[in-house]
């Protein structure tokens, strides 16, 4: 976690920052996303691009609908209409007024790994073991594998064991790997979270409050670590964060949410400057965190 | 765990190898294990030797003494066998029930199928609709009925078992918890029920070139059951291991109930074990990190079903006979309260469960009503109350000691309030409120609404 000096960012497109974004340079494309809950309009007509190798955020006021666009995202909800398109592959389909989704598991084998608002380790596992679930759908063997304890198997175990402990020296838990995740200090399980994500060789990794409950040092690693991820491992980041010193140094572009519509999109201090965004969330963060 | 790292080849060469040098590194692993903990491991150890030698000891010398000088609580060679027969169902209900998490109440239904397969194979059940088949085994050539040897029909009973325990799997996968008891419990209801049944069937199909014509045919055997079963047999020694030979079936049940341990553990430590605690654990999570529940609790129900295939089978070779009266409703309760007590999720615990829970049920409280019988007729005779007594017992451990007999570490901490407090201190650390804005716990990101009403559960806060 502790790096002085941080190798400076890939380059990013020409195009980023304008919002013209070529098919190539797309992760992820939603257009008219909307989900309903009963009678509530929790993400309404949402339109919404993630440029490759950048690090974006998704900002709103509680109830705006963040964690329910993750959730379509990752093929746990399924939307109410509209389509949804990671690194060119579908992840929704529609017949007639019908939409349906992949499988979260199988958007997790397409490159999307996510974290959790509420950290949801598998708690009485080991942190070894927690990243190597993260790594099952990686692994070939069968389960007449397992009971016969063939070679490939078990050089497949071997090799996911190695995986496993360096994604956990990454976040700095490698001597920590036979405790049991519920027993690790909140910090680290927030680590351990992101060490499982990772482990599912996600080119997305969507973060859902990485540093609630952290304390500033914490924090700052934490933002540190997240650029790191990206230049290190090419990895596109989309997080939903309610400190706003994070989000404010650390995306290259913020999306804001309210009631379920994007209501401005751009870089982190046009935002910043948008009456609408200042209105609907900023003003009150502004003056409660400043 | 893999422990220390070894070079592995490929192909059935490099498999050999890796047994050959996992048995010749028994011996070391061995001294290493004394040497780490001596006193734990001389008491296994006799322990294992006791349980090796017991059923010789007992039908030998315990059981004669019983018989002839002063009446003693042992069990008889049909227990003992009994107690290797629920030892494997046990391991594998644990396998469903205890790994990963899947609440089992029809585990009878296998059992049953197990023991179903194993009379339609070995019989002269079929001989009525001239049926039959004589391949290899004990029967002369040319006996009526069909008759493969104990030894093809247990992987066949373990493969129909397994699929039956899919199709049982495949509709209830979208139901958690109580649901899916209740589903599983009629499962286990109706299975017996259907052998007790089909024993008078009238069906005619004509389509064409098919032309399927049964008038009152009995499938089952209905409530005489099919008998007789042939004994499972081992040719060169002769040996049969049936209700006559003696204490020679425990030791068949106890070969088959090491390789259940065997392939459980190996299942257990493995990447399908760590998939299905995964599921028990956080179903939600394990989904979202890549992990196929579908098939993942398929996989479960199939394997632990198998178990009760193996069960079945050697049940009704060894009687000779089966009747849908052993398989009730309490048989699946009794397996169950065998997990529970041994300690869910430990397979040796499982296995102390079973044995102990044959123990008591069988041999203890006949012995005990007999007993009072003699001296005090006017009492009440225990044995005609086991159940009632089986419920004392479980509701004394689950007052005194939930985690069962030998616990599984983790079922342990899921159990334990101390563990649960541990656990929210781990978590406690309360969000800055200062700069930072998140929902107070409960409350849904989505609203109190979030519950969508198209599928069940979807509508849980992430």
């Amino acid at each position: 976690m502790t790096t002085p000096t941080l190798p400076p960012p890939p380059a990013l497109p020409a195009n980023l920052l304008t919002g013209q974004l070529d098919e190539a340079a797309t992760l992820v494309k939603t257009r008219g996303i909307i989900k309903r809950f009963g009678g509530l309009l929790a993400v309404n007509n949402v339109d919404f691009d993630i440029p490759r190798g950048s690090i974006v955020s998704l900002i709103g006021p509680n109830g705006a609908g963040k964690t329910t666009f993750f959730n379509m995202i990752t093929g746990y909800h399924t939307p109410t209409a509209g389509e949804i398109i990671f690194d060119g592959k579908a992840i929704t389909s529609t017949s007639g007024k019908k939409v349906r989704s992949m499988k979260p598991h199988q958007v997790t084998g397409l490159g999307i790994g996510r974290t959790f608002q509420n950290i949801r380790l598998f708690g009485t596992m080991s942190a070894l073991d927690n990243v190597r679930i993260g790594l099952n759908i990686h692994l070939k063997s069968h389960w007449w594998d397992s009971v016969l304890r063939t070679p490939s198997m078990l050089r497949e175990e071997q090799d996911a064991i190695a995986e496993a402990m360096g994604l956990l020296k990454l976040v700095d838990l490698d001597t920590r790997s036979e405790t049991w995740a519920r027993n690790l200090p909140y910090g680290d399980q927030r680590r351990l979270e992101i060490a499982r994500a990772l482990a599912t060789r996600p080119k997305l990794l969507l973060l859902d409050e990485p540093t609630a409950g952290m304390n500033n040092s914490e924090t700052r690693e934490m933002t540190d670590f997240i650029r790191r991820l990206r230049s290190e491992l090419n990895l596109t980041v989309l997080l939903i964060e309610h400190d706003m010193r994070v989000v404010m140094g650390i995306s290259d572009r913020v999306t804001v949410l309210d009631h379920g519509e994007v209501i401005a999109e751009g870089r982190p201090d046009e935002v910043r400057a948008n009456p609408k965004v200042i209105e609907a969330y900023l003003g009150r963060a502004a003056t409660a965190g400043a | 765990m893999t422990g220390a790292t070894r070079t592995i080849g490929t192909g059935p060469g490099a498999w050999f190898g890796y047994i050959g040098s996992t048995l010749a590194g028994m011996p070391a692993a061995y001294r290493a294990r004394l040497k780490a903990n001596r006193r734990r491991t001389i008491g296994l150890t006799v322990l294992a030797v006791v349980a090796l030698l017991y059923p010789y000891v007992n039908h030998t010398f315990l059981a004669a003494i019983s018989r002839n000088v002063f009446p003693l609580p042992v069990p008889d060679d049909t227990v003992t066998t009994f107690m290797t027969i629920f030892a494997i169902m046990a391991i594998g209900l644990n396998i469903v029930a205890g790994f990963a998490g899947l609440l089992d109440l029809g585990y009878v239904a296998f059992y049953a199928i197990g023991a179903y397969v194993a009379a339609f194979l070995a019989s002269p059940h079929w001989a009525a609709l001239g049926l039959n088949i004589v391949f290899l085994g004990n029967v002369p050539a040319g006996s009526a009925g069909v008759h493969l040897p104990f030894w093809l029909v247990v992987p066949i009973a373990v493969i129909v078992v397994a699929t039956f325990g899919a199709l049982l799997g495949a509709p209830t996968l979208r139901l958690r918890c109580d649901y899916l008891a209740i589903v599983t419990l009629g499962f286990g209801e109706i299975v017996p029920l259907v052998f007790k049944n089909l024993s008078q069937v009238y069906f005619s199909l004509n389509l064409g070139p098919i032309n399927i014509n049964l008038n009152n045919v009995n499938l089952t055997g209905g409530v005489q059951g099919i008998n007789p079963v042939d004994p499972p047999f081992l040719p060169f020694l002769n040996i049969k291991f049936d209700a006559q030979a003696g204490f020679l079936p425990v030791y068949l049940g106890i070969a088959m109930l090491l390789v259940a341990v065997l392939v459980a553990r190996n299942l257990e430590h493995s990447r399908i074990g760590r998939a299905w605690m995964a599921i028990r654990e956080d179903e939600t999570a394990a989904e979202m990190m890549g992990v196929n529940t579908v098939r993942t609790k398929l996989l479960a129900f199939a394997l632990g079903a198998s178990f009760a295939g193996i069960s079945g089978a050697f049940q009704a070779s060894y009687l000779g006979a089966t009747t849908s009266d052993f398989f009730n409703f309490s048989t699946s309760i009794l397996v169950l309260v065998m997990i529970i007590l041994g300690g869910i999720g430990n397979i040796w615990g499982v296995i102390v469960g079973a044995v102990t829970l044959v123990y008591i049920n069988s041999s203890f409280l006949p012995y005990l009503g007999q007993r009072i019988q003699d001296s005090a007729p006017f009492l009440p005779n225990p044995a005609q109350y086991n159940f009632l007594i089986l419920g004392v017992i479980l509701l004394l451990m689950m007052r005194f000691r939930p985690q069962g007999f030998l616990p599984n570490r983790q079922r342990e901490a899921e159990l334990s309030v101390a563990g649960l407090a541990a656990a929210d201190v781990s978590l406690g650390v309360l969000p800055e409120l200062d700069n930072v804005s998140v929902a107070p716990p409960g409350q849904s990101e989505t609203g109190p609404d979030a519950r969508s009403p198209e599928v069940p559960g979807e509508g849980e806060d992430l």
